[in-house]
């Protein structure tokens, strides 16, 4: 008996070394991300009878399930970005949940005046911009103590914007406006009028062809999401990737990560390292905004009662992108990951299979970080993150 | 001395703080081509004269001259700008970045229209700069991974890399092992060759002596002379130094030695990357005895020390204090039990370096008598404490209330060993006790170790400076690659079988220490 479980410990441990032991950050977010999916397959198929277990396997590969899970990742994966930013810089950005919210209300409210989901979206990031701008300069500039501004960001936020909802809308929750289109509702005018603006040359051909290979493309199993989703999906690609080169391939780049890890350092080779923080810090509100907006205007409504209709978005952007190592890519792959189980329990729940509280669900992320980071505990910090910088005479 | 040949000159500087004059009326001439010491003990304003000249500060009044124009420097950027650049003291590198990145950090190459970094345009000037100036580093290692030595080179070279004629290095070598320092002076002659200006900032005699052309001596604040290294004498300059004749000689009177108060059973101990640094060791220190540890840095003496003190739990063996295993016990249970510990990092593990000088006297004490009183601290008695240590041990403002973090170096180190000394301690374990400490201040340390010695208290010593390891110590072990090689009496090897035990080879005849080689020890 004993014996038994020694050499199941030893294959485990033996499993386990072939799957993390000198595997790359990454990697091993994925390899994670696989083996939770994996077990918590399982582990239904364990508990419950061979029916649900197999609706399970039917949610989990249904093409609807990625589409949702695309959906919840973008104001995560935004918010994320933004924190890299900073954090990078050496400003802590725990206010990333008050910068969504701000840009929730400011889409749905600038979308609201001006009848256009783009102005709405630009609203939503001039919001969250300037309240990340007054954050940077409490921080910066009169070295507040990171935490208690990013949490006062947050406060701010959660009262002042149902507040404005009910000044405006007369309730919490504010009317409802136009939606992000997806790719399908645009459809044909769009593309080529983005084929001939954009691009510069008029071929119907292609355009038709273009459309067909999208239309069929849809049709996929599983992966057709990814070429029917809203414009603020491919936005957050592109986000992922731009944030990836500029933070390891820029001069910026580098300014931003020598800002956080010896910012004199950065000080002393002549680099005005205010400017950069200040810099890192108001592009975290941009990208937060277009999170913040891009959530409220998938919806076309803002919800303010309780934590708002951001409802912890902003904290598990933190998590995501500790989770990654401050790296967009593996902050990416985190947060799909953990929109990923949310989207699989919110299926679960419209079809009746079985529930999962939600509550529950929602507490995976940060279970997850937990178990992680003491299991690799391979993030590291910053060095400077969270110290102000005083250039003034030292020593 | 020629007016049109001097690559810097300063003239009638003064530079005052509030309540203090740093630098009075200070005259420094540095000849182009020429390595130029500033020698000084710890608070003569070298590194204030130096700030004045790199921008870091604007003097009082006085005026400064590079390449024969008279210059103002508002920042480092001006400074740089004219050719001159700066080593600091403490690196300011960045740790996860690699050399390439760091030597280009602010002055990066660009592609695609100042979009990207031409990464390959980076590496490709500093394999070229240190191919020029003969140096060794590797553009892709990131500094994390590099030695202290490296480190420094790479500091230099990004001095270089914005194109500065003059180098100020501040205590180049406090950092460095003794083989570091050599190929540091090995760079330095190189830079001169090239029409480079040095000028380096130490307290260390010989190094003057040995590396520099010229020198020039500041003593409080002031210039009191300049000489050419060639012409003049340890002696001379120790005496500019201080304003009077130190005694470079230690004098250790005869003390009767009693029973073990600390020994090491067999102790190894690892790093933190797991690998073994301490094997299987095992000596003794008895009371009225030094027992001096020697050695390269690095070879396991810093986790030696730790597990002696308790930082860190050894893998195996045992650690006694007064006869009572103490393998286990916490830092609480020793410091009680007597034992006062020197860190190696003043700063790191000495100090709290955003506390005042009351706050830091009582670290390690502050639960016991007669600083506590039920439950609280008493800052009357603490008070008295510190400046009781600020006084006797001269440290430098004699501010009690002044924080850690705004004492230099050398003055946070005599804080340091003065807390640790006014212990009571049956046992002192003392890591690098003079490091950064002025001549004078050495002279007292010194002092104050042997006055224990002569107390029946025991020292463990582990310093990288030779003459003091050897002049303090009536037992030395030296050190390499986590083994003792020998335990040799002082005052019989020579330099040459200590250089070759520190290098991991067993001359053929070595002068044991009486009760030598205790067991476990192979000879």
């Amino acid at each position: 008996m004993s014996s038994a479980t020694e050499t199941a410990s030893r294959s485990l441990s033996r499993t386990y070394d072939y799957l993390f032991v000198g595997r790359s950050r990454l990697q091993q977010v994925v390899v994670a991300a696989g083996l939770v999916a994996l077990l918590g397959l399982v582990g239904a198929a364990v508990f419950f009878p061979e029916t649900a277990a197999a609706d399970l396997v039917a949610v989990l590969t249904d093409s609807s399930t990625l589409a949702a899970t695309l959906r919840l990742s973008v104001p995560i994966a935004f918010a994320a970005l933004g924190g890299i930013f900073a954090e990078k810089s050496g400003v802590i950005n725990i206010g990333l949940e008050g910068l969504l919210i701000i840009a929730a209300f400011t889409g749905i409210y600038a979308t609201d005046v001006t009848g256009s989901v783009w102005f709405g979206l630009f609203g939503g990031v001039v919001a969250s911009t300037l309240l990340a701008a007054l954050f940077a300069v409490v921080c910066i500039e009169f070295k507040a103590d990171q935490i208690i501004a990013g949490l006062a960001v947050w406060l701010i936020a959660l009262g002042l914007a149902p507040f404005a909802s009910t000044v405006v809308y007369g309730g919490k929750t504010s009317a409802s406006v136009a939606t992000l289109p997806t790719v399908t509702d645009m459809g044909l005018p769009f593309v080529s009028a983005f084929v001939t603006t954009e691009l510069g040359f008029v071929v119907d051909l292609p355009v038709f062809g273009v459309l067909d290979l999208q239309s069929s493309l849809v049709g996929l199993p599983f992966f057709g999401a990814l070429f029917d989703a809203g414009p603020a999906v491919y936005l957050m690609f592109v986000a992922v990737a731009l944030s990836w080169y500029t933070l390891n391939r820029t001069a910026f780049g580098r300014w931003v990560r020598a800002s956080g890890e010896n910012p004199k350092a950065l000080d002393t080779a002549g680099v005005n390292v205010h400017r950069v923080r200040y810099a890192a810090v108001l592009l975290s509100g941009v990208l937060a905004g277009v999170g913040g907006a891009a959530l409220a205007l998938g919806i076309g409504q803002f919800t303010g009662s309780g934590p708002t209709m951001v409802n912890g978005k902003g904290f598990i952007a933190i998590v995501a992108y500790l989770f990654g190592n401050y790296n967009p890519i593996g902050a990416f792959f985190s947060t799909i990951l953990f929109a990923g189980l949310d989207a699989t329990q919110l299926t679960l729940q419209a079809r009746d299979v079985f529930q999962v509280p939600r509550p529950l669900v929602r507490t995976i992320p940060y279970v997850a970080v937990i178990v992680v980071l003491a299991l690799f505990g391979r993030t590291r910090l910053p060095s400077a993150a969270g110290d102000s910088y005083d250039s003034g005479e030292g020593e | 001395m020629t007016d049109t040949d001097a690559a810097v000159r300063l003239e009638s500087i003064t530079k005052r703080f509030p309540g203090v004059v740093a630098n009075d009326d200070v005259d420094l001439t540095v000849e182009r081509g020429t390595v130029h010491a500033l020698l000084g003990e710890n608070g003569a304003g070298k590194t204030t004269l130096m700030n004045v000249l790199y921008g870091l500060y604007q003097p009082t009044s006085g005026r400064i001259e590079v390449d024969g124009e008279t210059r103002t420097f508002d920042s480092p950027r001006d400074a740089i700008d004219a050719g001159v650049g700066m080593i600091h003291q403490h690196f300011m590198l960045v740790d996860t970045m690699t050399v390439a990145e760091n030597i280009a950090l602010g002055n990066e190459p660009r592609k695609y229209g100042g979009l990207a970094v031409d990464q390959d345009a980076t590496r490709e000037g500093v394999v070229e700069l240190s191919e020029r100036y003969g140096f060794d580093v590797d553009p892709d290692q990131l500094i994390e991974e590099t030695s202290v030595g490296v480190q420094q080179r790479v500091e230099i070279l990004k001095a270089l890399y914005r194109g500065a004629d003059v180098l100020i290095l501040d205590e180049p070598t406090a950092v460095l092992t003794p083989q570091e320092v050599e190929d540091l002076f090995a760079v330095l002659e190189e830079l001169t060759d090239q029409g480079k200006t040095i000028i380096f900032i130490t307290h260390k005699l010989g190094e003057a002596m040995h590396a520099a052309d010229d020198i020039t001596v500041l003593r409080d604040g002031k210039h009191v002379g300049s000489v050419a290294a060639d012409e003049t004498s340890r002696e001379e300059l120790a005496e500019l130094m201080v304003g009077r004749e130190v005694v470079l000689e230690i004098e250790k009177p005869d003390v009767d030695v009693g029973e073990e108060v600390l020994s090491v059973d067999s102790l190894s101990v690892t790093d933190d990357r797991d690998v073994e640094a301490v094997s299987d060791l095992s000596f003794s220190v008895r009371e009225g005895e030094v027992f001096g540890i020697a050695g390269v840095d690095g070879n396991g003496q810093s986790e030696l020390v730790e597990a002696i003190t308790g930082l860190r739990n050894p893998e195996s063996g045992s650690v006694a204090f007064d006869g009572e295993s103490i393998t286990w016990d916490s830092r609480r249970e020793r410091i009680d039990a007597g034992m006062a510990y020197v860190p190696e990092d003043r700063q790191e593990r000495g100090l709290v370096m955003e506390f005042d000088l009351v706050e830091n006297g009582i670290l390690g004490s502050q639960h016991a008598d007669p600083f506590a009183s039920g439950g609280r601290i008493d800052w009357g008695e603490s008070r008295v404490h510190a400046e009781r240590v600020v006084e006797e041990y001269d440290v430098r403002p004699p501010d009690a209330d002044a924080d850690a973090v705004s004492l230099s170096g050398g003055n946070q180190q005599k804080f340091v060993v003065g807390r640790e000394l006014e212990r009571d301690p049956r046992l002192v374990v003392a890591t690098h006790p003079t490091r950064g400490v002025d001549v004078g201040s050495q002279e007292f340390i010194h002092d104050r170790l042997l006055d224990l010695r002569a107390d029946g208290r025991g020292v463990l010593l582990v310093s990288s400076k030779l003459d003091e390891v050897r002049g303090l110590s009536d037992r030395l072990a030296v050190m390499h690659d986590g083994d003792v090689m020998a335990v040799v009496d002082p005052d019989e090897v020579t330099e040459e079988q200590l250089g070759l035990l520190m290098a991991g080879e067993r001359p053929e005849e070595i002068p044991h220490a009486d009760s030598a080689a205790p067991e476990g020890v192979e000879p």
